[in-house]
């Protein structure tokens, strides 16, 4: 199954100039936040590459920048799910019984409740030292709360499915303890879907944070966002295609870039062939 | 609407993919469909009021009085009206020959009526309540007459009374007047009649046969509700709008569309302003200083920031009290863009630069402080305060920013835990600021950042009593100044309102109180051809 | 107590249980439901008081949440502290052209992901399962704002072949066929809208439940027998994922409630998920927990049934785990 994957070999190349971009932003664009009233809504030239925005700050210094966030929200809500979701499922799923009912319980419940009121809860109900922290970190970590639900869900799945195998069943025959077989046998095998949910995750982010914008509950102005640009981008679809188009497309190479690596990964780890 | 209907529409929606078009309908250039951005919270008149309801209350049933083009109270209902000359009783002279929409006539019964269901807490009617909270009493004479007594002067009374009249012999039979029928079909005395309303679609309307003033030239007014402003823009240039008044991006593409060029266009200035309260109540050691909460505006180049990125719809406000009225002092400038003025007063106020480039100090705490901010539906505040935040640092002071949702910001600034706080406010025409700049307003008025002081009190409470409009005039025009010395809170902007509309529809004016709660309104459009009122 | 009854009971309880979450949350929030809308005046302190005693907006929570729970045991979900009307009124409004538009982007998407999916496990690794994997990931990716206003631009604007937005035109002078169609072609961008981005995980999962069907207990001897791959697929593996696709139709549900928010402000569509986030801002605390109780009993209705049908599908689940 080797070099026939362009697809995703293709987005991955994408995605690491848009991590590359993300990283060298404060030496790439040292000014995202530059307003220039004489050139408000400049289409792309010498100056601007992507063109301006409605206050003339360059575009490609805020797409640079605005990459910080929205990869910055996916790693960090990804981690919080997992961190969240994982223990739980690991717990389920090696447990069984009791444990598992009352974690499927959990995420029976977590579907039932509107995500915005707990995202709105989170982001200004927040004790004191949550709310002292960026509004990126804490928009990060309301979505995560909102996501563990499906790395819970495939550890439970994994782990319920790995436990009856020969080689568990043997050493726990041998008199391994509960958290020995679970870290030195369990989790290795089940790597990959633990990355790829923590890959998928983040790619759920990204579109996430955009669709919190959309909806006026996001990130705090000036700090560029994707999901604010591409907000912002909707009033001037009909003047400025520039400013929908750039963060669109990085918005897309991302979630695409974060589905590709999780692919890539699950190929990695678990070769297992998947054929009739 | 029929929901078995829908469902079955759910079931074959994937063979609508392949359905085929039709276009748009032909004009048959007896109706006009308008847009509006919100669902209209009650369609009762007086009922739960919010602006959306407020404008389609007023074309469906006049008041005693209304606003004119210019803001100034046009007689409708009542023909005339004589204050006493201790001003605490008006007597109305209620018109010969207005009917309700069900033909019976007008009376001051139901005037009588009108006032006691607004003074109901169950019917919600929360912007009209107020205005009416110095009427002692009332008496009605005869069918024509209404004679309503004050506990004290107020020169702004005849303001309340533009409220949508109710029939009693309708109105009085719901229980629960909210979901009763009446506020299902409401019924008044205005140049439309209601016919239905599809919730999350649109309102109908149709002429009056009976009105007063003629029946207006309009057949049919359709009221959608899109919530997408872009969304509206679009069925305009499709056709499918004949009149919409859009944010300043969208006219602004409007400008260099050439699907755009057929349609007729005028802005005109509504009485909103786009402000900033200062929190003055000594819990931070910055807005105390008025020369601080100046300095800010000095450091503003408000005339650049209109011109670039609204498109001139625009303009700087001296203050609260705006051109379209007639109570404001010409005079009174806005503060210009001057930012060695603003480094000038910020030294005078004892904050200094340690250094170029620096935030200033003063007794060892720097000036940095947080605005808030609203989040979602006024985007244009996101890009002002970007734009603030950049000008003032460029005179030494970090402003940060916050975003918070509506209640959110409202409970920050009605409990006073904020340092400063933008949003949009609207203002009446009438010069009665009191429940902005009052000192007793601090706590259930609008004075947010708490401003007090003695001589502003006392001019506001002038200007409530005086009657007679010249020297009345002149306390406004006091108080104008003192507010200009002392800036207890910044008006940053007036904005203009752009319309687009269909060429062919005539007639269309503006209020600063907007397109359709004023006299004529609606009811002066007409069709190209058509004659103005038939 | 039967093992369907206890979760019959436990799904109970949770509902509950969540709702009383999302009742203390929203409490919490700042600010509430009473005239804090914009007034050119303030309210005489005396009216502002009445207007919170009507919805006891200053009771004790814990007697504002019993009083709640104990009408609804009665049938009554209260009214709206925003539209001053009974809610169940609101739901009836907003409920058809909610479901029409979910119902419909459910159905597109089971209908088009499932041959996906089944065509992908059919031959794992072929160009075919990795064109599917590539288009639908690509899908997945793109902003749904994005692809509204897209389509917008082309099948309204450009082409005018579909309205621009709305459930159903002014004019609705036609016969009951017309105005079906009419619904028709007011549903299909909405409806594109809202099922693209999920054709990637459910055509996986239809996939994933196939592949993994077939290397379980069912599939070698089937083929042992010499069943024909596209046989082995349709009977055999669909069989196996009966029980996996209503777990993920439990999954899918939820979204049909909040979801939706997007593709409903964007085509101006009047239904829940604008329903919910208006009524999450406004603090409206009755309409909130309708809305959970709605879209939480229809969740653990799917998933609950799920579980007892697989349980009662499958041997080894009805003798214990």
């Amino acid at each position: 199954m080797g070099g026939e994957r362009l697809g995703p070999r293709l987005a991955v190349v994408a995605f690491a100039i848009i991590a590359v971009s993300a990283v060298a932003a404060p030496w790439l664009a040292p000014e995202p936040n530059r307003i220039d009233l004489e050139s408000v809504l400049a289409p792309p030239s010498t100056d601007h590459w992507l063109g301006t925005d409605g206050l003339g700050r360059d575009v490609l210094s805020r797409l640079a920048h605005g990459a910080r966030v929205s990869l910055g929200v996916g790693v960090v809500t990804a981690l919080v799910a997992a961190l969240i979701g994982l223990p739980l499922g690991a717990v389920a799923g090696y447990r069984g019984g009791v444990w598992d009912g009352a974690v499927s319980r959990a995420i029976e419940a977590a579907l039932c409740f509107p995500g915005l009121l707990i995202a709105l809860a989170i982001l200004s109900l927040a004790p004191p030292w949550l709310a002292r922290l960026p509004d990126t970190l804490r928009l990060a970590a309301a979505l995560g709360f909102l996501g563990w639900t499906p790395s819970a869900r495939y550890l439970r799945a994994e782990f319920l499915r790995l436990k009856t195998g020969e080689e568990i069943l043997a050493a726990r025959a041998a008199g391994a303890s509960g958290l020995r077989i679970v870290v030195r046998h369990l989790l290795p095998r089940s790597l990959a879907p633990i990355l790829v949910t923590i890959a998928f995750g983040a790619s759920a982010a990204a579109l996430g944070e955009a669709a919190l914008s959309f909806v006026g509950v996001g990130i705090s102005p000036p700090t560029p966002s994707w999901g604010e640009m591409l907000f912002e981008a909707m009033r001037h679809m009909g003047t400025a295609w520039w400013l929908a188009l750039f963060p669109g497309l990085a918005l897309f190479v991302t979630v695409y870039g974060w589905n590709g690596l999780a692919e890539g990964v699950r190929n990695w780890l678990d070769p297992r062939p998947r054929a009739l | 609407m029929s929901r078995g209907r829908i469902f079955g529409a759910a079931a074959l929606a994937l063979a609508a993919l392949t359905l085929g078009c039709a276009g748009p309908a032909a004009h048959p250039r007896t109706d006009a469909r308008v847009v509006i951005y919100a669902e209209p919270s009650s369609l009762s008149l007086v009922g739960n009021p919010d602006n959306n309801s407020a404008q389609i209350a007023s074309m469906i049933s006049d008041g005693l009085v209304a606003y004119d083009a210019r803001g100034n109270f046009a007689p409708m209902v009542a023909a005339s009206w004589d204050v006493a000359p201790d001003a605490l009783t008006i007597t109305f002279h209620l018109r010969d020959g207005v009917r309700w929409q069900d033909g019976t006539p007008v009376t001051s019964r139901d005037v009588a009526f009108t006032l006691s269901k607004v003074r109901d807490p169950a019917v919600q009617s929360r912007s009209w309540v107020s205005l009416f909270a110095d009427v002692t009493g009332l008496e009605t004479p005869d069918d024509r007459t209404l004679i309503v007594h004050y506990s004290k002067p107020y020169a702004d009374a005849l303001d309340a009374w533009r409220v949508p009249l109710l029939p009693e012999h309708l109105a009085s039979k719901d229980s629960d007047f909210l979901n009763g029928a009446f506020a299902h079909h409401p019924v008044g005395c205005g140049p439309f009649r209601f016919v239905s309303h599809e919730p999350g679609q649109n309102v109908i309307l149709e002429a009056f046969d009976g009105y007063w003033q003629g029946r207006p030239s309009i057949d049919r007014l359709v009221v959608r509700i899109v919530t997408s402003d872009r969304t509206g823009y679009e069925s305009l240039l499709l056709g499918d709008v004949d009149l919409m008044a859009v944010p300043s991006d969208l006219w602004r593409e409007s400008l260099s569309s050439h699907r755009a060029v057929r349609l007729a266009r005028f802005v005109y200035y509504r009485l909103m302003l786009w402000k900033i309260d200062w929190n003055q109540d000594g819990s931070n050691p910055f807005f105390t200083d008025p020369r601080v909460r100046r300095a800010l505006i000095f450091a503003l180049d408000r005339k650049r920031f209109a011109a670039t990125v609204v498109n001139g719809l625009a303009r700087p406000a001296a203050g609260s009290y705006l051109p379209e009225s007639a109570w404001t002092d010409p005079s009174i400038a806005p503060i210009p863009f001057d930012a060695a003025e603003a480094g000038r007063l910020l030294d005078e106020a004892g904050w200094h630069l340690p250094a170029p480039g620096s935030v200033r100090v003063k007794d060892g705490k720097p000036l940095a402080f947080t605005m808030l901010l609203v989040a979602g539906s006024q985007e244009i505040a996101d890009r002002i305060a970007a734009w603030m935040q950049e000008s003032v640092r460029a005179v030494g002071v970090d402003m940060r920013i916050e975003k918070l949702e509506w209640r959110a910001f409202q409970e920050r600034r009605k409990t006073h835990r904020f340092e400063a706080a933008m949003a949009s406010n609207v203002v009446d025409p009438t010069p009665d600021q009191f429940d902005l700049y009052h000192s007793s307003a601090r706590n259930g008025g609008f004075n947010y950042g708490g401003f007090s002081d003695p001589e502003t009190d006392r001019l506001l409470e002038a200007g409530r009593m005086t009657i007679d409009p010249a020297a009345r005039r002149a306390v406004y025009w006091k108080l104008q100044a003192r507010l200009h010395e002392l800036e207890p809170m910044s008006v940053l902007f007036q904005f203009s309102q752009p319309v687009l509309h269909d060429p062919d529809l005539l007639g269309v004016t503006a209020s600063p109180v907007g397109l359709f709660s004023f006299t004529p309104g609606p009811r002066a459009w007409h069709w190209a051809g058509a004659t103005p009122s038939r | 107590m039967t093992a369907a009854a206890r979760r019959l009971v436990t799904a109970a309880v949770t509902l509950v249980l969540v709702t009383l979450i999302v009742f203390a949350l929203l409490v919490a929030l700042p600010g509430d439901a009473s005239g804090d809308d914009e007034t050119a005046r303030r309210l005489p302190d005396e009216y502002r008081a009445a207007l919170r005693a009507q919805y006891h907006l200053d009771d004790p929570l814990a007697i504002r949440y019993a009083r709640w729970i104990g009408d609804v045991a009665r049938g009554d979900i209260g009214a709206s502290l925003r539209e001053h009307r009974p809610v169940a009124a609101i739901l009836r409004e907003r409920l058809p052209a909610s479901l029409a538009l979910n119902g419909a982007a459910l159905a597109v998407v089971i209908m088009i992901a499932t041959p996906l999916g089944i065509g992908a496990a059919w031959k794992p690794g072929s160009s075919l399962d990795r064109a599917g994997l590539a288009a639908t990931t690509a899908l997945y990716a793109v902003p749904v704002f994005w692809m509204a206003l897209l389509l917008q631009w082309l099948f309204a604007v450009r082409l005018g072949w579909l309205p621009l937005f709305g459930i159903e035109g002014d004019e609705r002078a036609g016969g009951s066929l017309a105005r079906t169609a009419d619904i028709f072609r007011h549903l299909v961008l909405p409806v594109t809208c809202l099922s693209y981005g999920s054709l990637a995980y459910v055509s996986r999962f239809v996939r994933t439940a196939l592949v993994d069907a077939a290397a379980g207990d069912g599939g070698r001897p089937a083929r042992a027998r010499g069943a024909t791959a596209l046989r082995y697929v349709t009977v055999h593996g669909t069989r196996q994922a009966a029980v996996p696709l209503l777990t993920l139709a439990g999954f899918l549900i939820p979204r049909l409630v909040g979801g939706s928010l997007l593709v409903e402000e964007i085509f101006n569509v009047p239904g829940l998920g604008s329903l919910l986030f208006d009524s999450v801002l406004g603090r409206d605390v009755p309409v909130v927990l309708a809305l959970t109780l709605l879209s939480g009993t229809v969740t653990l209705a799917a998933i609950t049934g799920a579980d007892l049908l697989a349980a009662w599908a499958d041997p080894r689940v009805r003798h214990g785990r």
